[in-house]
């Protein structure tokens, strides 16, 4: 256990223009370890990772590997020396099985430079066996759920023998029931022998699992230590560098009025996506409405099909009193806050200056933005209101006329929060608001979620983070297969009912394929 | 934008250089070469005139190609809408008697017609069958162009000719010369104008930026896409067609056959080097109308062959395109180093 | 009977050099390449077929000649759009417009003429009359006797169909265009495989140039290739990079390419029938899209 496998020493990266991704890191992984990563999101977990991987290039460090200085350029030459890496968002190529997903650039060659299917569907067969991965070599990706896909990943590395594995976050994909089965195959290549590098941000999980613990902040490394030693209020003090609240902090409350009401939703599979089947919801006016659910079971149509996005075969649709079920998004818009959960894809456009980012949708709805009779936009008023956005949602930011990308993730977050909420909505509508947020960041959107309760306006929250929703949600609804799987009053439940229910209420987790 | 024009002047000298190196490669003196280029298109009284009036239809088709591409519909029809355009003003200067004062604004709108009938055929064919305006306005440049080609052999005919094109348009809708410059100059000058509020001060102009950049945001933010995209292809159709309609009404006064021809993927080139900026378009639609006026010039006086600016123009896109791109990583290498530097002295 | 044979061969000269043009762009397709260049390529492919047979006097030197000039065009597609980043539909561009003004300038500058250029000393590529099938009567009308590029064309599908499906190559081919990320991580740099397309379609594109310039005709005129490559990009869109697909596209437009000339004799006005290539990819690209919506 104590001999040094992996050093790396004084590792500094830069992304362009000014962010200091990694400063100065220092760690050490020892073999034969589960050996935990832990940070807020952009503390430089992966970053580094990636820069150990080959995928990032360093601007300064060294990387000693079984006691000899590397300089791994690709992936291949990490994996070659027996370093392999699980990334966060998965990569698999859904249209292919899973031995030509695991096979793909280790492929064994036939005649006329042909793949040997026989010999790679074999070969993985026999690795699935060995090490117990309840897979299905001839399934297609696209079709076997996100934790066998996890595995699929993690048997492409076996099969190309490293002995060193990077997973990237990966409980954030499962659901609480399958997390155990995920845990007890990393122990299971632990003690053959593996190593294992581990970056979450989930301390329970992180403790439960891991040997040793070491813990980054800034591009910085805080510490390094037993995770026998440590205690879940340590992690969390050392991550964020203060003192952090596990508990909720909602008011006892009593809701108003209906304002969101969804009746008997339904809709039909169009274009990637699944189907809505007679979904019913109500959010009360001083309420926060919670939907819970595994990625891909409605959530995302559910929001799509109150925004407008996609048309209803039946159901209907109101706010605050008005029949909203046949109307266009710009009538939805008047009524409706809505921050979405890709901010890039559907809440901002990177490109455009701040200001052209902010006023989007006050510049129709708010008639002091037009000059000459509709035809201009008033340059003036977009500024001023630019500047409010800024002040009143404290975004830290150059002039007003910078592009929109040159802001952090918290910051463009902040410029959508303000612009949405400025819209002074009686409902709002938030898509996992937190994702890919920085603690500080998901801190300041909770406050925000809070008083946005006190101020009695009517919040449909959709979350992939449990604990969130436990934190500031009045009901959690729970989606399964496009329709409401359960409808639990947050202070009446827990994490496992809700897990449960997010597994369509089956005894036990199923991570094998679904072929 | 500071460092749009860096990279772009960087780029056309850079593009120069290198057709210098082509120049002294075929045997030529490159010195001469440009020397006769510039005095046959900026430093002569009549090379310049020739030169403004040349850049209408490059600007115009620019201007097209720019609003589509930033606005989102990949527009590729310029040329056939340029045809078109031309066809409309035509027509009316045949047939249509009126005095000056009413028939040049008659022939003017009959060419925004014609451009904007054929985009929006292509417009229509994508809001109601989902095809895609990239290959569909492809393919209606060669039609734009036989049927061009069928008018002016058969039905409008002058029998008198030897190749085929129509009868002069009427007198009246002549553009006039105002001081050796064309007419023609003064209304593009004043639809880059238009365009150019248009793009930064107009509602419409942001929205469609924002489309262009993220179709998804400006239709949750509430702006209507799809009329949007219509009334692009519309205006930039137009535009197209204008060019094509001054070019009948400044130029020969008569649709000839090959009309457009030289001009057909200039103004999606110069779109391209601008980078969709309206001010861009309208100085590298000046540029190119000096190369391409400066090229006969140059051919008179050294034997160096005009298509070599054919050659000069490619050089220039691809070296100023791929300029801005390197010139951002050589700045975001400069900033590493400079953060680097910074976070070693803390 | 001869009317039915001449249509099969029309339609055999109209298809072929989409048919390798498209071949040629299903590589990029797959590689994930939004490869408009084919045109460009097609068309320095067909002058220097002509600049290799004239000069060389060889059918065989011309081919290489034309093969290498297109390749010429495929490394600065590498150079700008895979090692510059250059966004690839301006390189595509930028590149189809060098090759109309590269070419009307070589034509000028090499051969002195304007427009076009056509000379005895230009070796054409021969006919293949296939052994043994030639002397079947009516079978060995129909399949023997076209010119060589015809038969290089058809086994050129065949050969793209199996390595994209079959081969190491192909798999990874095809998830540089799925995925690119996931290939890297793979160990495999999807630069090189999209690298790789690039160059095989500039053999495609320069056998399909070849074909233009020495192949039916034997001449090189300015913008000969007249379209064929965007019509061959519709082509590979249209059947979503499938090389059988891509195949009956072709022949498709070949046949419509052969009416145009049959129907010249007729009453019917030459601008009218030269159309109909480019209307039928209309025609086509609206049966695409009516099935694609249905779909969805």
């Amino acid at each position: 256990m104590s001999d040094v496998l992996i050093d790396l020493q004084h590792i500094s990266k830069v992304f362009p223009p000014d962010t200091v991704a990694l400063a100065d890191v220092s760690v050490s992984f020892k073999a034969g370890e589960i050996h935990a990563l832990v940070g807020e999101n952009g503390a430089g977990k992966s970053t580094l990772m990636n820069v150990l991987y080959g995928l990032e290039h360093r601007d300064a460090g060294d990387i000693v590997f079984k006691g000899a200085k590397v300089d791994f350029r690709t992936p291949r030459e990490a994996i070659a020396a027996g370093i392999g890496m699980v990334h966060q968002e998965m990569l698999l190529i859904p249209e292919y099985t899973v031995w030509q997903n695991v096979v793909l650039g280790t492929e064994p060659v036939g005649m006329f430079g042909t793949v040997d299917v026989h010999r790679a569907r074999e070969g993985v067969r026999r690795k699935i066996e060995e090490f117990q991965f309840n897979l299905e070599a001839d399934a297609l990706v696209g079709d076997i759920s996100v934790a066998a896909r996890q595995k699929v990943e993690i048997l492409k590395l076996l099969y190309r023998n490293v002995s060193v594995l990077v997973l990237d976050e990966p409980t954030s994909v499962l659901t609480p029931q399958e997390i155990p089965q995920l845990f007890g195959e990393l122990q299971r290549l632990r003690d053959k022998g593996h190593t294992i590098i581990f970056i979450s941000h989930r301390l329970d999980e992180v403790l439960s699992l891991s040997d040793r613990v070491t813990v980054m902040r800034r591009g910085k490394v805080v510490s390094t230590s037993a995770s026998s030693s440590l205690t879940k209020q340590d992690l969390a003090r050392q991550m964020v560098g203060r003192e952090v609240l596990f508990t909720s902090r909602r008011s006892p409350q009593e809701p108003g009025d209906v304002v969101l009401s969804a009746h008997g939703l339904s809709s039909s599979t169009v274009e990637h996506h699944s189907a809505l089947h007679d979904v019913t919801v109500e959010v009360h006016s001083g309420e926060i409405i919670g939907v819970a659910g595994v990625e891909g079971n409605g959530q995302f149509e559910l929001v799509n099909a109150i925004i407008g996005l996609i048309p209803l075969t039946s159901g209907r649709l109101t706010v605050g009193g008005r029949d909203i079920t046949h109307a266009d998004i710009l009538a939805r818009r008047s009524l409706i806050a809505f921050v979405p959960q890709d901010r890039g894809k559907m809440g901002a456009s990177g490109a455009a200056s701040i200001l052209e980012n902010a006023i989007m949708t006050h510049h129709i709805l708010d008639p002091s933005f037009s000059i000459a009779g509709g035809l201009g936009l008033s340059h003036r008023r977009a500024t001023a209101f630019t500047e409010q956005v800024r002040k009143q949602f404290a975004v830290s930011m150059g002039r007003v006329g910078d592009s929109f990308h040159s802001l952090s993730g918290g910051n463009q977050q902040k410029v959508i929060l303000g612009r949405e909420l400025l819209l002074e909505t009686p409902f709002v509508l938030m898509d996992q608001p937190t994702r890919g947020l920085d603690v500080g960041s998901i801190e300041y959107v909770h406050e925000l979620l809070l008083d946005l309760r006190r101020r009695r306006r009517a919040v449909l929250l959709i979350s992939a983070d449990l604990d969130e929703l436990f934190m500031v949600a009045d009901r959690i609804m729970v989606m399964w297969q496009g329709r409401v799987a359960a409808d639990l009053a947050t202070d009446a439940t827990s994490r496992e009912e809700v897990g449960y229910y997010m597994l369509g209420g089956r005894e036990t987790a199923h991570a094998e394929t679904s072929s | 934008m500071r460092k749009q024009a860096l990279s772009g002047i960087l780029g056309v000298l850079a593009a120069l250089l290198i057709g210098a190196l082509v120049l002294l490669l075929q045997g030529f003196n490159p010195v001469v070469t440009y020397a006769a280029l510039l005095q046959y298109s900026l430093f002569s009284t009549s090379g310049f005139a020739a030169t403004l009036t040349r850049s209408v239809p490059l600007v115009l088709t620019g201007l097209s190609a720019s609003i589509a591409f930033a606005s989102g519909p990949a527009n590729l029809g310029q040329p056939g809408q340029l045809i078109m355009g031309a066809l409309g003003a035509t027509l009316v200067g045949l047939f249509v008697r009126l005095p000056t004062g009413l028939l040049v604004p008659l022939c003017i709108l009959a060419s925004l017609a014609g451009g904007a009938l054929w985009s929006g055929f292509a417009a229509l064919l994508k809001r109601v069958f989902a095809m895609d305006e990239f290959i569909v306005t492809l393919m209606l440049n060669f039609v734009a162009d036989y049927f061009a080609l069928w008018v002016i052999t058969y039905p409008l005919f002058d029998t008198s000719a030897s190749s085929p094109m129509t009868r002069p348009i009427s007198m009246a809708a002549w553009l006039p010369d105002v001081g050796g410059v064309n007419a023609s100059v003064l209304v593009m000058v004043l639809a880059t104008f238009i365009c150019w509020l248009l793009m930064s001060w107009g509602r419409s102009g942001y929205e469609w930026r924002m489309t262009g950049q993220n179709a998804l945001f400006a239709r949750i933010g509430g702006c209507k896409v799809d009329a949007n995209y219509v009334r692009v292809m519309l205006i930039t159709g137009a535009l197209a067609g204008l060019a094509g309609g001054l070019m009948i009404m400044g130029g020969p006064h008569r649709f000839v056959k090959g009309l457009g021809a030289n001009y057909a993927w200039d103004g999606i080139m110069i779109a391209v080097v601008a980078n969709n900026g309206i001010l861009a378009t309208f100085l590298y639609g000046l540029l190119f109308s000096m190369l391409q006026q400066g090229a006969i010039g140059m051919e008179l006086v050294t034997a160096v062959p005009s298509e070599f600016i054919d050659v000069l123009q490619a050089i220039i896109v691809l070296v100023v395109v791929a300029g801005r791109v390197s010139l951002n990583m050589v700045f975001d290498k400069l900033a590493t180093r400079r953060k680097l530097r910074e976070e070693s002295k803390e | 009977m001869n009317l039915f044979f001449g249509l099969v061969s029309a339609m055999l000269v109209g298809a072929t050099p989409i048919l390798l043009a498209a071949i040629g762009g299903t590589f990029t397709y797959y590689a994930g390449i939004f490869n408009i260049a084919m045109e460009g390529m097609m068309l320095v492919g067909a002058f220097c077929g002509v600049l290799g047979s004239f000069f060389l006097h060889s059918w065989l030197l011309g081919i290489c000649c034309a093969i290498a000039g297109a390749l010429v065009m495929a490394g600065i597609f590498v150079l700008f759009a895979v090692r510059l980043h250059t966004d690839e539909f301006l390189t595509g561009i930028a590149l189809n417009l060098f090759a109309v003004g590269l070419t009307t300038f070589l034509l000028r500058d090499i051969f002195h003429v304007k427009g076009a250029f056509t000379d005895a000393g230009i070796r054409a590529i021969p006919a293949l009359r296939l052994p043994l099938i030639d002397s079947i009567p009516i079978l060995g009308k129909l399949l023997s006797g076209y010119n060589l590029i015809v038969y290089v064309a058809i086994l050129g599908t065949g050969l793209a169909a199996f390595v994209i499906f079959r081969t190491r190559f192909g798999l990874r081919l095809r998830s540089a265009g799925y995925n690119a990320a996931c290939l890297n991580s793979s160990g495999v740099p999807a630069s090189t495989i999209r690298i790789c397309s690039l160059i095989i379609c500039g053999v495609y594109c320069g056998l399909a140039g070849a074909y233009l310039s020495l192949g039916s005709v034997r001449l090189f005129a300015e913008n000969m290739s007249a379209g064929r490559g965007w019509i061959s990009l519709a082509a590979v869109i249209l059947v979503s990079g499938n090389p059988w697909g891509i195949a009956i596209i072709s022949l498709l437009f070949g046949f419509f390419d052969g009416l145009t000339v049959f129907l010249q004799g007729s009453q019917i006005p030459t601008q009218f029938t030269a159309m109909i290539p480019y209307i039928a990819t209309l025609v086509s690209l609206y049966f695409y899209s009516i099935r694609k919506v249905r779909r969805s």
